[in-house]
């Protein structure tokens, strides 16, 4: 094989990766899509803890004036509380991890386009006839293998946040569930209530639409994880795959 | 893109990487230079992002890699540097990075990793090889606040940034140097009225200029000029108005 052929085969090199680079900047950028779905979800649980916070202050303060008829609803007030505490506790965690998400996805898109120009620049010196290309070959090529092991331990990383957020929506799933039940049980108790009926009734309605609100948003959310979570493990796969090399360096900081 | 030798003596010498870089037209076009002598050399304003591959190969067509002591970026423009953290990668591990002392930690957001020693205003020396001592000389204003050209005055070759700079027809690029510098001015009026702000800036960078021994003036845009149009320059430059976009902010709303 002549010079020529060598230089036209690596330089079709450098642009099927320039190409292939391009296309799973592309599934980044849509993994980062969903991502942006999860936290514009979980962004609407503060307002919706807060609701249920001064419902159920509301209704201690209404189980207070039924006195002994209003002890099982203060009892379940109490437990609603800690829900409203763990909600917020999901949204603080959920915070930090959205801009750690952010941080790594626009490192990984950086990273992804320099990565793509250091093979474009491997194909060109290939091509061109340059006598004095061997330091920069050389380096070119230490830089791929360190950027694309770099590369491969980011999208490991992102996997692995994706898998948190992925905890977080079953966190608030169970709050979810939790709290129908603590609907239905007040519901239950203002049937027995006499002239705190109507009032703990009103409670028990309060709290399911609040319930029901909660399931929509965590029902979106909870399809943007999937989606994510298949995205992630395709970017795994062309990562194990051998395009993206064992990793060399640390991850990329976020 | 092509490396062009613009003076060798001995080991001695200047290249000059022109020439579109493929970039598809949106990007404007930029010279990347080196000057070497012995096996030290300094790269000047090593250009943009996308230009990178093809200005890295059109250099190792005349030079090692391994002899680039030194990157300058003569301010924080994208044109001018945006390709330092793929520069690096390249580069000798001990490269020194120079830029303007108020461009330093703008530099962090383009390659946060990189260490980069801060040029004072007043500028500095640079010495390659036994007998070539650079000259780090102030063109702030012109047009960016911190901004440094480079003078060799064994070469009496002057880099001069966006001092000079032409912005030309892709076919005008064929040639190097400037030929009829009548015909040349309407391609340097708008951007220098334009993106020059301060006539106290440009007097005093005229009156510095004057004052050396150049006898070709290279701008990181366009084309070079020599011999006489360096004068011819230089006096169109003297006169030019300037700060032309000044208009805007009296215009009534
Ligand atoms: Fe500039
Ligand atoms: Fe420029």
């Amino acid at each position: 094989m002549g010079k020529g052929e060598v230089a036209v085969g690596q330089e079709s090199r450098a642009n099927e990766n320039f190409d292939g680079a391009s296309r799973i900047e592309a599934r980044i950028g849509a993994l980062l899509g969903d991502c942006i779905q999860v936290f514009r979800a979980f962004s609407e649980l503060a307002e919706l803890a807060e609701n249920l916070r001064i419902l159920s202050l509301n209704a201690e303060l209404a189980a207070g004036r039924a006195g002994d008829k209003g002890r099982a609803v203060r009892a379940l007030t109490q437990y609603t509380r800690e829900l409203v505490n763990r909600l917020a506790q999901v949204q603080t965690e959920t915070a930090g991890l959205m801009s750690h998400t952010y941080g790594l996805t626009a490192a990984i898109l950086r990273e992804h386009h320099q990565h793509a120009l250091i093979e474009r620049a491997v194909g060109a010196i290939t091509a061109g006839s340059g006598t004095m290309a061997d330091s920069a070959s050389r380096r070119l090529e230490e830089a791929s293998v360190a950027m694309t092991g770099t590369l491969a331990r980011s999208v490991e990383r992102m996997v692995e946040y994706i898998e948190r957020m992925s905890a977080r929506t079953r966190a608030v799933a169970e709050v979810v569930s939790a709290s129908d039940s603590i609907a239905t049980n007040i519901a239950i108790e203002a049937v027995g209530a006499g002239l705190h009926e109507a009032e703990f009734r009103t409670v028990a309605d309060t709290m399911r639409r609040y319930v029901e609100e909660l399931r929509t948003i965590m029902e979106q959310a909870g399809a943007a994880v999937r989606s994510a979570v298949d995205k992630g493990v395709a970017l795994q796969r062309i990562n194990r795959s051998g395009r993206m090399p064992a990793a060399r360096q640390g991850v990329l900081e976020a | 893109m092509k490396c062009v030798t613009m003076f060798r003596q001995g080991s001695h010498r200047w290249l000059a990487v022109t020439g579109d870089p493929g970039s598809g037209g949106k990007a404007v076009d930029t010279n990347q230079f080196v000057v070497a002598a012995g096996n030290s050399g300094m790269l000047l304003d090593p250009g943009g992002i996308e230009v990178f591959p093809a200005a890295l190969s059109a250099l190792t067509q005349e030079i090692d890699i391994d002899d680039i002591h030194y990157i300058l970026l003569s301010h924080q423009d994208p044109d001018v540097g945006s390709a330092l953290p793929l520069w690096r990668r390249v580069c000798r591990p001990d490269v020194t990075l120079l830029v303007s002392s108020l461009w330093t930690g703008f530099y962090a957001h383009v390659d946060a990793a990189a260490e980069i020693t801060p040029i004072p205003d007043e500028g500095t020396r640079v010495k390659l090889g036994e007998d070539v001592t650079l000259q780090l000389v102030p063109a702030h204003y012109l047009h960016s606040a911190g901004n440094f050209h480079v003078y060799d005055p064994e070469a009496r070759i002057l880099f001069s940034g966006d001092v000079g700079a032409a912005l030309l027809p892709k076919q005008a690029l064929d040639t190097f140097y400037v030929t009829d510098f009548a015909h040349h001015i309407p391609y340097m009026e708008g951007f220098h009225r334009r993106w020059m702000g301060s006539p106290a800036a440009r007097d005093a960078w005229v009156s510095l200029v004057s004052r050396l021994d150049v006898k070709v003036m290279a701008p990181q845009h366009g084309l070079a000029m020599r011999g006489d149009d360096v004068k011819r320059f230089l006096d169109w430059f003297a006169k030019l108005e300037l700060g032309s976009g000044v208009a805007a902010m009296r215009a009534e709303r």
